[in-house]
């Protein structure tokens, strides 16, 4: 066993899974000699560049992702990284109105085996923060995975790498060179739609992704002090949802609190909320609350800011407003 | 690749089911995005090339290019009328998008631009597996002015991809003429700014055009890097059935009715000595013949269900499960 960061786990996986299989090629911006941005590719161009297995582009986003879609029309299987988040946009039609619809629209004669990397997140550079994976929950046809270890990084990537469909996988820069885990020599893949149960408890589910699994454990910790039990749920993959561990856990507990580093209008944490109420409300003991940042843009300075990201606090508000009702 | 007799009637044959299909097609269908003048730019764009190189054409022309690529005209008819027995099973409209198992790549979306890179994608593919094999990629005028041109010739360039991309140019996106949205007298002056080949040929001269996508695509299979063309021609009708056409005078359109490409060819095949005028009688007779019967088949086909709706169809399986079914 070895310790990993978040990073390392991530490049582990692509290691491995580009010396699997001889179709998958990595394609993004500075990911030779610079080793990509927050090393998100570090080591790799000393192992397969400068091949056609490692390809750095100009800055043009919305080509190096819709030339993605066709290469795996053709029977590649692409990973290409746009580099933050904050980009999506520019990519958003290559991503919602391509290369989800290839196989239903194509009567499944074409597939997609597509992975599309990002970092997001308010991180501790704190440069393009921002967190729009609750768009493409909307489509059909995409798959959405945002791990919140190093453990569960690299075995989803090497899920998201062998799918055979899109697989939009947001990694945070929060945890991108936090804390290490112990990672297993052997082989290991995590499917993709799997949800896990982080901490067992039976007072409260809190359902959470990314740095907010994190928080809500903390909080957690802290409340099992007071004889509150908190089961948190990471979600790890939000399309498609595993919606079997999130109403097993609220039939469970009777109380949902859902956080997210994203905005709460039009949020993931939205559909969670619905898809319990309308599969079990009479299971509900209290109303559902969700923890997420005040509807305004992210804000720059660092007070601001910490006003803005749920913080263990917030979610601890949140677990005691949903048990006192 | 020299043209033959038997090449030159069969062209002729190809541009004249062009013309009838979109006059047939019409009594059938509103809606109908008609190719009637510009047959002579696709016919020999799209001549001759391999059965495993990419096609991705311009939506005008996309049936008769899958056609060309060997579809069968009852089930791409059958697509144009939602029927399930369409290449897409009525999923998306089969008078835009072209069958993927003949190595044609459409407009997977009603967005115009995203092909180019979608083309350039097909051509990065063909050059990562070294194949040898081309991506042919046309493309209207309007679309010319898309952000996706830029990128995606410009990666391709930068990339030296296996890539001919042809401007479709009719002189029309919708009711604006290519005056108020070009500033360069052709789309080909543009390749200079990519570092590579432009070249302008009259697009309603089928040898020409046949002639210049020929040896562009020859200097692909060899290396040699991508091409931008400029085929100009001319919409004669309208954007789609029933555009009454404000935007431009009927002399206009006279004028380029005298550079019809389809008595223009039948003119030089004539004097060559290649065709007779019996012979055209004969040849418009079998193409109205197969387009009728094309139609009658479509016609007899069941619509699209429930079954095609495909709820649970919208990821493509592991191949391993696929395969146990």
């Amino acid at each position: 066993m070895k310790r990993l960061t978040y990073q390392e786990a991530l490049v582990q996986a692509l290691r491995e899974e580009m010396h699997r299989d001889e179709s998958i090629f990595l394609l993004g911006q500075d990911i030779g000699v610079f080793g990509g941005s927050l090393k998100s590719f570090k080591g790799l161009w000393e192992e397969f560049g400068p091949t056609d297995r490692m390809i750095e582009t100009p800055l043009s986003e919305s080509v190096m992702v819709e030339a993605c879609v066709g290469a795996a029309m053709m029977g590649m299987r692409p990973v290409v990284q746009v580099k933050f988040g904050e980009f999506l946009p520019l990519v958003m039609h290559s991503i919602a109105c391509d290369a989800s619809c290839v196989w239903y629209y194509s009567a499944g004669k074409a597939r997609v085996p597509m992975v599309l990397r990002t970092l997001f997140g308010i991180g501790p550079h704190r440069g393009h923060p921002q967190d729009y994976h609750s768009w493409l929950l909307n489509v059909p046809g995409l798959k959405v995975v945002m791990p919140s270890t190093p453990y569960d990084a690299k075995g989803l990537m090497k899920s998201a790498i062998r799918d055979d469909n899109p697989v939009i996988f947001f990694e945070h820069m929060r945890l991108y060179h936090g804390s290490r885990q112990e990672i297993p020599e052997e082989e290991y893949t995590i499917p993709l739609g799997l949800a896990d149960v982080k901490r067992e408890g039976n007072d409260v589910t809190v359902v959470a992704t990314a740095v907010m699994v994190h928080r809500a454990l903390d909080a957690a910790e802290n409340l099992s002090r007071e004889g509150i039990e908190v089961e948190v749920v990471d979600l790890r993959t939000l399309a498609p949802m595993d919606k079997a561990t999130v109403l097993a856990s609220v039939k469970k507990t009777g109380r949902l609190v859902v956080v997210h580093e994203t905005w709460k209008i039009g949020g993931s944490g939205g559909e969670v909320s619905a898809m319990v109420a309308e599969e079990i409300f009479e299971y509900l003991k209290a109303p559902i609350v969700r923890v997420a940042p005040p509807h305004v843009p992210i804000p720059f300075s660092l007070p601001l800011e910490k006003m803005f990201v749920p913080d263990e606090q917030k979610i601890k508000e949140a677990i005691r407003t949903v048990l006192a009702k | 690749m020299l043209l033959e007799n038997d090449d030159l009637l069969s062209m002729y044959r190809l541009m004249m089911l062009g013309r009838t299909f979109d006059q047939e097609i019409t009594k059938k269908k509103g809606g109908w995005h008609a190719t009637e003048g510009e047959e002579a730019t696709i016919v020999g764009t799209f001549y001759n090339l391999k059965k495993d190189d990419v096609v991705v054409p311009h939506y005008r022309g996309s049936v008769l290019v899958s056609y060309m690529r060997g579809a069968p005209l009852w089930r791409l008819v059958a697509g144009i009328m939602g029927k399930a027995t369409g290449f897409t099973r009525g999923r998306y409209r089969g008078d835009l998008c072209g069958p993927v198992e003949f190595n044609i790549i459409g407009m997977i979306s009603g967005t115009l631009g995203p092909t180019i890179s979608l083309g350039t994608g097909a051509a990065l593919a063909a050059k990562l597996k070294k194949t040898n094999n081309v991506a042919v990629v046309s493309f209207g005028d309007g679309t010319s002015n898309r952000g996706e041109f830029h990128e995606a010739i410009n990666l391709a360039a930068v990339l030296d991809l296996p890539a001919v991309f042809i401007c479709q140019n009719n002189q029309y996106s919708i009711s604006t003429h290519v005056s108020k949205a070009l500033r360069c007298n052709s789309v080909a002056d543009r390749a200079v700014g990519y570092g590579i080949p432009g070249i302008e040929v009259d697009g309603n001269d089928v040898m020409e055009i046949y002639t210049a996508v020929q040896e562009s695509v020859k200097r692909a299979r060899e290396g040699d890097g991508p091409t931008l063309i400029e085929a100009k021609t001319y919409r004669l009708g309208g954007h789609m059935a029933g555009d009454p056409e404000l935007y431009r005078q009927k002399q206009e359109v006279e004028k380029w009715k005298k550079k019809d490409p389809l008595p223009r060819f039948k003119k030089k095949l004539i004097d060559m000595g290649v065709l007779t005028e019996n012979k055209v009688q004969e040849i418009q007779k079998a193409v109205k013949e197969e387009i009728f019967v094309a139609i009658r088949m479509a016609d007899e086909q069941p619509f699209a269900g429930e079954k095609e709706l495909g709820i649970d169809d919208i990821f493509a399986p592991a191949k391993g499960k696929r395969e146990e079914k």
